[in-house]
């Protein structure tokens, strides 16, 4: 918060709830397009829950295939949220004020798409849903002797990503109390009510304040295990596979955990470039911060390529016959080759290239481009670890196979990615994707400071 | 915050006495340098000490060499251990200062100069190596059966010439090399502002080292430009020698330990521990050394954050490493598991797991604790134990596996305890540090001089509606 | 329960120096176990089921080549890393030395067929269907899977199933290999196999023909066998239940080896 205009209170809820209170026409078409791009993938999920797998292009051995990708890359995503909201918090970085609420709610959004996927995924998915997707809801259905096999990695699973969802749910929502009593007062009407409920009769007292605080401070350090399970499970789903050579590597968990941080991260300031676009959010969504979004996502991304060097170079450091020949094929062989280059390139050179130079850091283009290279590299990468290793398994050559995404399974990953942008429209139709409070907080808390002649921006520290 | 006291600096601000503190700049100069001067008994008892574990350190390599030779490595795990440990230390304590000097963390401050002072003893770390280098056993099998590898599992693949002991070698000089000029860039101003004062040989000393400086807008630029280059360097070089260092002289060594995630493990435990050793370091400084004035609470709270998160990472990353190993249930990896972990060297895992990650772990949990300057380096202190437990374990275990060549650990090898000179060996490690840098600490500032300065002008107090607060300002 | 059973453990030994590749197995197999049929499609999909299946590898160039056949079907591994990984239990290991799937707790994540290294489980992507003149060819003992679900070898369980509940119940005779031969109790791949390359017994039955090369195994190193008895990816310490007789090559390809 070191450059912008300090700004009234009453400006600062007029324009941050604007989102709400007027609704443009581009909006409903917006909303509308998403929604035709989701219901079609919808349909095309029910045909195939109808139809069966077959409409895949699954096969054996491959019998993992784009939606556990989506899957990967959504709950990598998600991972944006924490890392942003309850990092930065607790790191008390300044800049994080307008960037936590979006991510927070991209979190919660990304992680109810991702969990679609691997319930479609499923052969009976109606099975799955009372067997293993029942855990936050009723208890698991003992007395008819219906017990998880908690031994299952998908088992682990669902109890990670639900209580990822709910404390990110939580998260948001404690967050989203001041700024619900705004709403509250500035609404008539059935939304009046719809807020008054929401606001749970915050009235701004200290006491409430000091509340909240708390709630925050303590649920960002809760949910930090949290956040790191969660991935680390995804990946273990492969990391415990012994007879998929590529994937059993103890690298695994924090290496996926890092490359959903970078994909998370990135895709928040994409989002944050598209929201300040669309509502004009220049005062609070600025250069600064999306400068600084890059700049720890330099880091993100070098911390990233530091464990993707390690987990190649230890795929051969094993010198097993089996497991070369899955490198061989992902490095050397067509198509799996250009794949491989434009995932390295996407993922990490073209972006940290321009990250490097703040000109480009400040150019919201230039950030755009670079946040989306990285998202499609970030999915390219989880294609890449999972469909290689599958296709050749073990050394019997006669069963290994190939993969062809079928027009269902492409409909229905397009479909998540509408699925989320109309998500997120929607939220910010209702309340608002920046936070109001944080950002009057932010701007009481500004200073300056003299030294010599210049004078230096500065903060207030709180603690 | 500037004012008119004298000696001791400046607390303010009613609960949150002695979280900052603001020296006086004008005076900070000289009390920093008069303090380099003095010889005051604990140190010279500590010099004592350190000395005689060094030589009894030399005396117990005397001995290993004069006992077993070059020719077998395995007799050699405790002092492969103890090199790992003092390169450990002393290579990734630097890194501190390189750390958050570039992310512009202004509790930094007071730690930087000890940080860097560890790079004048990386000429030990190349000293401790050459005879690592000797009993390496080579990459290729000399006798090669039938059941063995004609080539053993490494990460050099054969290609370059002379790896990997020359390359490990030329990566432990460039580390120290790097580390050298890190920290001649860095104290090059306290210096050139020293030589006045100073008397003697230190005069002549720092009159070569920092004579060329004037304080000119370009030198200092120039300084700053190259003490971040170098710093990204230096931190990317160490990452590769640890790297390096713990599959070559580790993980290689134990037949079938295929395990990407050791490398994390090792850079891991050495932040952890190195910055541990830096709070324990603070600590003395501040309680007994007189430089309370510009070491405050502050570095420790946020220091200790830092070491929470690297005890809650190791467990993590050592967690990732158990399960990915424990639950494929193949028998390599159950060998490992039972090796490393479980049975041969199960007590030191247990031990080793205690002080890296739940005896930090519990210390710092609190944040009262935290906010104390015992607490952090309580917990410095366990991480530095647990890195040493850690690099017993792990080096002396991969030493001590018979079949380098074999294509798995086919049974699970004994524990090897160590002899008398073992023993030694280990303390002469640590004699060697602690002298080395008692030395250095007599001929060079402690306080890196210019950045506190540079501190006193970012931070003050300020009202806030009614309460007084701290204002940082963050230049650009 | 019984009290009179005697625990078995069954077990299998392909002699691959037997083995002709016939493929007579694998059709006794599919009518046996209510395998669907394998169309053109099927396969093209890569979606074939063959619960057993005959590897053939070439060795050598042309035209000093060779073709060389495994037989290899589900290795009921002691060790099974399909097992653990089932979030519901539906795959899982019984006292006789059987994997044994329950279908009915499937939900097809397909997890287990990935952690199988002999790629011997099939995933049933549609729902299996039969030309109507082979209706009532279905074995009325074995379930028809439905789509969704996993399935794969059984050793025919369903025989011996039958196997103990007459021979061992009814009859409260010992139920030995001569039983198990004549009355058409052995896995219909075993009884299918021309050559005898496939045997199946109780690996505790000394008069079985399973009994020397189990001992063998169980009992020596890998140097130290006396037996030509060896399991498939033995390394990966999955102890399979099906152990196989290496071919003794009287002409062996001259250059070498090599498939492809």
């Amino acid at each position: 918060m070191q450059e912008g205009r300090v700004l009234p209170a009453r400006q600062i809820n007029r324009d941050l709830l604007r989102s709400i209170l007027e609704s443009p026409r581009w909006f409903w078409l917006a909303v509308g397009i998403f929604a035709i791009v989701t219901f079609v993938a919808w349909g095309a999920a029910g045909l195939m829950i109808n139809k069966g797998l077959g409409l895949t292009g699954l096969n054996r051995p491959v019998m993992w295939g784009f939606f556990l990708v989506n899957f990967v890359f959504w709950i990598g995503i998600s991972h944006a949220g924490v890392m942003l909201s309850a990092i930065l918090r607790l790191s008390k970085a300044e800049w994080r004020r307008p960037a936590t609420r979006a991510a927070e709610v991209l979190t919660v959004f990304s992680l109810m798409t991702a969990v679609l996927m691997p319930l479609i995924h499923t052969g009976r998915p109606w099975r799955t849903v009372y067997w293993i997707y029942t855990l936050p809801f009723i208890p698991f259905d003992f007395a008819r002797g219906v017990w998880p096999n908690v031994r299952s990695p998908l088992v682990w699973d669902p109890s990670a990503i639900y209580t990822y969802l709910t404390s990110s749910i939580l998260f948001v929502l404690v967050a989203l109390l001041p700024d619900m009593a705004v709403l509250r007062d500035r609404t008539t009407g059935i939304p009046h009510r719809i807020y008054t409920v929401l606001a749970m009769g915050w009235q701004g007292h200290p006491r409430q304040w000091k509340l909240q605080i708390i709630a925050g401070v303590l649920l960002s350090a809760l949910i930090l295990p949290v956040f790191v399970s969660v991935h680390s499970i995804v990946s273990w789903d492969f990391g415990m596979t012994v007879a998929v050579k590529s994937w059993h590597s103890t690298i695994f968990a924090p290496y996926f955990v890092v490359g959903a941080v970078h994909s998370g991260v990135s895709a928040v300031a994409f989002a944050m470039i598209i929201l300040r676009w669309i509502y004009g959010w220049q005062d609070y969504i600025r250069h600064e911060h999306i400068d600084a979004l890059g700049r720890l996502l330099i880091v993100v991304a070098t911390g990233w390529f530091y464990f993707f060097v390690m987990e190649i170079l230890f795929g051969f450091y094993g010198r097993e016959a089996d497991e070369i020949a899955v490198r061989n094929l992902q490095f050397t062989e067509y198509p799996w080759n250009v794949w491989f280059i434009i995932f390295v390139a996407v993922v990490y050179f073209i972006p940290v290239a321009l990250w490097l130079p703040k000109k480009f850091r400040r150019n919201l283009w230039i950030m755009s481009i670079a946040c989306i290279s990285v998202n499609i590299g970030m999915w390219l990468e989880r294609y890449i670890i999972i469909v290689p290793g599958l296709t050749q398994k073990q050394v019997f050559t006669f069963d290994w196979g190939t993969y062809t995404p079928s027009v269902v399974e492409t409909m229905i990953v397009i479909g998540t990615f509408a699925q989320v942008a109309m998500l997120m429209l929607l939220f910010a139709r209702v309340l608002p994707l920046i936070p109001l409070y944080d950002i009057k907080e932010g701007d009481i808390l500004k200073t300056q400071v003299q030294i010599g002649r210049r004078t230096v921006p500065a903060t207030f520290r709180e603690d | 915050m500037a004012n008119g006291h004298h000696a001791n600096g400046h607390h303010e601000g009613g609960h949150h006495a002695g979280m900052w503190v603001f020296p006086q700049a004008s005076e900070t100069t000289q009390d920093v340098v008069s303090k380099t001067y003095t010889m005051p008994k604990p140190v010279v008892y500590g010099l004592v000490v350190s000395g005689i574990l060094l030589v009894l350190g030399i005396v117990g390599f005397v001995i290993r060499v004069g006992v077993s030779g070059f020719d077998a490595h395995g007799p050699w795990g405790y002092y492969a251990a103890t090199f790992s440990f003092v390169f450990m230390i002393t290579s990734t304590a630097p890194l501190a200062a390189v750390a958050f000097r570039i992310t512009k963390s202004h509790w930094r401050r007071p730690v930087t100069r000890i940080s860097e002072l560890f790079g004048l003893l990386g000429v030990f770390n190349i000293l401790m190596f050459i005879p690592l280098m000797m009993v390496l056993p080579p990459i290729h099998n000399p006798n090669a059966g039938h059941h063995e590898l004609e080539v053993r599992r490494t990460l050099w693949f054969e290609v370059p010439i002379g790896a990997p002991h020359w390359w490990d070698m030329l990566g432990i000089i460039g580390l120290a090399l790097a580390a050298l000029v890190i920290l001649w860039l860095s104290m090059t101003p306290d210096l050139a502002e020293a030589r006045h004062t100073a008397t003697g040989f230190r005069r002549s000393l720092y009159g070569m080292l920092a004579g060329h400086w004037h304080g000119t807008k370009r030198q200092w630029n120039y300084q700053k430009a190259w003490l971040a280059m170098l710093g990204a360097f230096y931190f990317m070089l160490l990452i590769f020698m640890h790297f390096t260092i713990s599959t070559d002289y580790a993980m290689s060594l134990i037949a079938g330990w295929k395990d990407s995630i050791f490398p994390v493990l090792y850079s891991l435990t050495g932040f952890q521990s190195s910055l541990g050793l830096l709070l324990i370091i603070l600590f003395i400084l501040r309680r007994w050394g007189g430089y309370d004035t510009y070491i405050g609470i502050s570095p420790f709270w946020s220091a200790s954050k830092l070491i929470l998160a690297f005890s809650l990472l190791w467990c993590y990353h050592m967690f990732s490493f158990g399960i990915t190993y424990w639950y494929g249930r193949l028998e390599v990896e159950q060998n490992i598991l039972k090796y490393l972990l479980f049975e041969s060297y199960g007590g030191m895992f247990a031990a080793n797991f205690f002080f890296s990650f739940v005896a930090p772990f519990l210390t710092l949990l609190w944040n009262p604790v935290r906010r104390s300057d015992w607490g952090p380096a309580l917990a410095g202190a366990f991480a530095l134990i647990g890195a040493f437990v850690f690099n017993l374990r792990i080096f002396v275990a991969s030493f001590n596996a018979d079949h380098v060549y074999a294509h798995f650990l086919a049974d699970v090898p004994a524990p090897v305890f160590p002899m008398l000179w073992d023993v030694f060996i280990v303390l002469g490690g640590l004699g060697l540090v602690a002298f080395f840098y008692l030395l250095a600490t007599r001929l060079i500032p402690l306080m890196c001089i210019w950045e506190i300065k540079e501190g006193t002008m970012y931070q003050k107090m300020d009202t806030l509606i009614r309460g007084r607060y701290l204002v940082l300002a963050k230049p650009e | 329960m019984v009290t009179n059973r005697t625990p078995h453990k069954w077990g299998m030994v392909i002699d691959l120096d037997r083995c002709t590749g016939c493929q007579a197995c694998v059709v006794s197999c599919q009518s046996e176990n209510n395998v669907p049929i394998n169309t053109k499609d099927l396969f093209q999909q890569r979606r074939a089921y063959e619960w057993i299946r005959i590897e053939r590898y070439w060795e050598g160039e042309f035209p000093d080549v060779k073709a060389r056949f495994i037989p290899i079907l589900c290795q009921h591994c002691e060790n099974a890393p399909c097992e653990p990984v089932c979030p519901v239990f539906a795959t899982y290991h019984n006292d006789e030395g059987l994997n044994v799937q329950i279908y009915n707790r499937c939900i097809g994540t397909r997890y287990c067929a990935n952690n199988c290294p002999y790629q011997v489980r099939f995933f049933n992507y549609w729902e299996p269907q039969w030309p109507e003149r082979l209706r009532n060819q279905l074995n009325p003992d074995v379930t028809v899977r439905s789509r969704g679900i996993m399935e794969r070898c059984s050793f025919c369980v369903q025989r011996i199933r039958r196997a103990e509940l007459t021979v061992e119940r009814q009859e409260r005779a010992t139920l030995d290999y001569e039983t198990m031969k004549k009355r058409n109790f052995l896995p219909a791949c075993v009884q299918a196999c021309p050559t005898n390359a496939l045997n199946f017994g109780d690996q505790k039955d000394p008069t079985g023909p399973v009994y020397e090369y189990f001992k063998d195994l169980n009992e020596h190193e890998e140097e130290e066998r006396k037996t030509r008895g060896y399991r498939l990816l033995e390394e990966m310490a999955t102890k399979p239940n099906v152990i196989y007789l290496k071919k003794v090559d009287q002409f062996p390809v001259s250059n070498g080896g090599g498939h492809g």
